[in-house]
């Protein structure tokens, strides 16, 4: 009779799919196992690019890469020598280009029962341990700190007392397309000097 | 109540709020146990795989690349983490009394049979091969898809269809008889 026998399959589902819950002592020791890991720090592409590390090469790939290089060099050298010809003599000398220096930007929060509060942005790698991005308090719940921001548009916020992720009321604000959350915009112009 | 989404708290954890990662570990805690209990045969043992599987997200949460989606993540690991905790340990310790407190909930709810019902479901359970097994389960407790299944074993659908009617063809040769007594 196969729909008695299909039947038996559908009591044991049912019989199986009655929750089998785990002790709550089961989280602790969860968390201590995690809290004994090394703890996330999310950085930029820029932080991960300027950290330094070991990068190993086989024999085989160190000879590709080099060969590579070999061939980039022999193509490019010829039209990079041209091109320093037409500019020098369009122009006398060759522009030289330099990065615009990193401007001081004052960012100010006020959290009256906030015991610690730090601004994380692009520009620090999100890292609220940097010590130079700590907020010091002014009086009257206010808290500011003046970081050093290079030129260009970032995104940062505030983080208090470790754990609440905070954008700045005061600024233009912007989803996180990764994470959802709300983080704060600001563009760093050139002061004139 | 924590409301906040999965992709909130695992954006929190990232950004080294450790302690967040404990609602993670409520929110699926029991959600899972169900299956890491019913694959492995005992409690023990499930629990170890659990703690297993939730260490190993929390060091590849970076990874993780569609944080909305964790809870899915997460199962896929723990499949993964069932499949070699009961390799290693194999059937010489796969006890299938040992989910005391399911037996002692389903004597008290139906004190004349259930409990041995449910005992002979689990004893059925642990004869299938556990590649039977992990498919039935996935098909008919965790209600998943064959795509869904396929994505998270990494098995073909086919091959997975076959499994799951290989178990259900054992299930019903072994309780048949339980059934109908």
């Amino acid at each position: 009779m196969p729909d008695e026998r299909e039947d038996i399959i559908e009591r044991v589902a049912d019989e199986l799919r009655q929750p089998a819950p785990i002790g709550a002592s089961f989280d602790a020791r969860v968390m201590r196992v995690v809290r004994a890991l090394p703890r996330h720090v999310r950085r930029s592409l820029w932080s991960r690019l300027t950290t330094p590390r070991a990068v190993t090469f086989t024999p085989l790939g160190g000879g590709l890469l080099a060969a590579s290089l070999v061939l980039v060099v022999a193509f490019a050298a010829p039209h990079a020598y041209l091109d320093f010809k037409h500019a020098r003599a369009a122009n006398g000398i060759l522009a030289r280009s330099e990065a615009p220096a990193p401007q001081r930007v004052q960012f100010v929060l006020i959290a009256p029962t906030a015991r610690k509060v730090a601004v994380v942005g692009d520009f620090n790698g999100w890292d609220a341990t940097h010590a130079a991005d700590q907020a010091q308090p002014r009086g009257g719940g206010v808290w500011s700190v003046t970081a050093q921001v290079p030129v260009g548009h970032h995104r940062y916020s505030f983080v208090v007392d470790d754990s609440l992720w905070m954008a700045d009321p005061t600024a233009p604000r912007v989803i996180d397309n990764v994470y959802g959350l709300p983080n704060s915009t600001i563009i760093v112009g050139e002061q004139n000097p | 109540m924590d409301c906040s989404s999965d992709a909130a708290i695992v954006a929190r954890v990232l950004r080294g709020d450790v302690e967040s990662y404990g609602e993670l570990v409520a929110r699926y805690r029991d959600r899972y146990a169900r299956y890491a209990l019913h694959m492995l045969g005992n409690r023990e043992d499930a629990e170890e795989a659990m703690q297993d599987a939730f260490a190993r997200a929390y060091r590849s949460l970076v990874r993780c690349d569609d944080p909305d989606r964790f809870g899915a993540w997460l199962f896929r690991i723990l499949v993964n983490r069932c499949r070699t905790l009961g390799a290693r340990r194999g059937r010489r310790q796969r006890t299938f009394v040992a989910d005391e407190v399911a037996l002692h909930a389903a004597a008290e709810d139906h004190p004349a049979g259930r409990a041995a019902w449910r005992e002979e479901i689990d004893r059925a359970l642990e004869r299938l091969r556990p590649e039977q097994r992990e498919a039935f389960l996935l098909k008919y407790v965790e209600d998943l898809g064959y795509e869904e299944m396929s994505q998270l074993t990494g098995v073909g659908v086919s091959a997975l269809k076959m499994r799951v009617m290989r178990a259900c063809e054992r299930l019903r040769e072994l309780l048949s008889e339980v059934h109908n007594a």
